[in-house]
């Protein structure tokens, strides 16, 4: 754990000195058919989970091209189950869009039981960083704490 | 860290997008590497494809095609890459889902070409999504599971292979996948009539069935070397009926 805090501290401080020379892959586009209230919201809400999630990338963390769009709404957290690998270290990463003002990411075992995470958040945007104890299934708990109902976006990358 | 635990109707209400929920063969692939050393090059081995009598056999096959394209970036085959690059852009031609990949196609050549092995597990991914989309978009939904499942398939097929011959606990607990194995029989379950009644979907749906008979151990314990074992076996056979493709009665 030590380790992914030191990461998640340096990387998110530096992330905006490492400019980025040799090319990325452009991600794939958001589906019209996801339950979004709106497409431009939602692509910005994606634009900002990858902006955060590419802070990672600094670091070895692999970007997964897949995601989640969704709306949150204050006082209703959505739990979204997942299947990780023992060893592997993993970021979720989420943003939402204004009238959000502050979100929450954090991470359950099969079992629902809290894990221990690192955890990253700056108003509107979150992350949770953990490395996997077992594998199997684990769920992510997205929450809006702060602000009106928003475009959501949840991401993660991997090493 | 989060305080409280989850109440059971949270558990049960857990929402499953496969985007998020279902990993990649990279993952899967980056975990092994992290307990053992397998010589990827040995193990990239595709499989010679026959005749694709069915939509539903295509899209199995672009699945293990996305696969051998992880399997062949582990390898740092280039060319490896290059090949099944290729070979995903004839396949998404004959499916009618090209258009939006074809410049997937060229970046799957540049990046490597420039050994860019990272950024080609996103090109890989990022690919099979745009193909899923198509999908999607021509109201042939019912096409993207059986992508995943082939994908999934392979990346057993190729970890179960190695593992049998190199065992270790710590191998067998990343084989522990019930919850993938669940979620792909539900999707394949949901599927219109006339694709499962399609004699390779029946046979990847048995074959999924005896697998998660296989991987489905309790909490934190690791698969057996002998459930390794038969698991390799079936999926090896899955991967197998995938390559040659079957006729339909």
């Amino acid at each position: 754990m030590k380790c992914l805090a030191a990461t998640a501290f340096l990387v998110l401080s530096v992330s905006a000195l490492a400019a980025p020379d040799k090319p990325k892959p452009l991600p794939s586009p958001v589906p019209a058919a996801q339950p979004t209230p709106s497409g431009q919201v939602s692509v910005t809400a994606r634009s900002r989970a990858l902006e955060l999630a590419g802070a990672f990338a600094n670091d070895g963390y692999k970007l997964r091209d897949g995601h989640w769009l969704s709306s949150l709404e204050p006082g209703k957290p959505i739990f979204l189950e997942v299947n990780l690998y023992a060893g592997n270290e993993y970021w979720f990463s989420g943003a939402a869009v204004p009238p959000a003002r502050k979100v929450s990411v954090a991470l359950f075992d099969e079992q629902g039981a809290p894990v221990a995470s690192e955890s990253y958040e700056d108003g509107p945007v979150a992350a949770a960083g953990i490395i996997a104890g077992t594998s199997g299934k684990y769920f992510v708990r997205v929450e809006l704490t702060e602000g009106e109902k928003s475009d959501f976006c949840l991401l993660y990358s991997y090493k | 860290m989060a305080s409280e635990p989850m109440t059971k109707d949270q558990i049960k209400g857990a929402i499953r997008v496969e985007a998020i929920t279902i990993p990649t063969p990279g993952e899967f692939f980056s975990a092994i590497d992290k307990v053992s050393q397998p010589n990827w090059s040995q193990l990239y081995q595709p499989k010679p494809a026959g005749p694709t009598p069915s939509r539903e056999q295509m899209s199995l096959r672009l699945g293990v095609l996305v696969a051998e394209g992880f399997i062949a970036v582990e390898a740092r085959d280039g060319q490896g890459v290059k090949n099944t690059g290729k070979e995903i852009i004839n396949l998404a031609k004959k499916l009618g889902v090209d258009q939006s990949i074809i410049g997937r196609g060229n970046s799957i050549n540049d990046f490597a070409e420039n050994n860019d092995w990272n950024t080609l597990r996103e090109e890989l991914e990022a690919t099979q999504n745009e193909v899923k989309l198509a999908m999607a978009e021509q109201k042939d939904q019912s096409q993207i599971v059986l992508v995943t499942v082939g994908a999934w398939v392979r990346g057993l097929s190729v970890a179960s292979r190695y593992m049998e011959a190199n065992y270790t606990p710590a191998l067998g607990a990343l084989l522990r996948q019930p919850a993938i194995a669940e979620y792909l029989l539900a999707q394949l379950e949901g599927l219109p009539e006339a694709m499962k009644a399609d004699p390779l979907v029946k046979e990847v749906r048995t074959g999924l069935e005896t697998t998660l008979s296989l991987v489905q151990t309790p909490y934190g314990v690791p698969l057996s070397q002998e459930s390794v074992k038969s698991l390799s076996s079936t999926m090896d056979s899955l991967v197998s009926a995938i390559a040659q493709g079957k006729k339909k009665p």
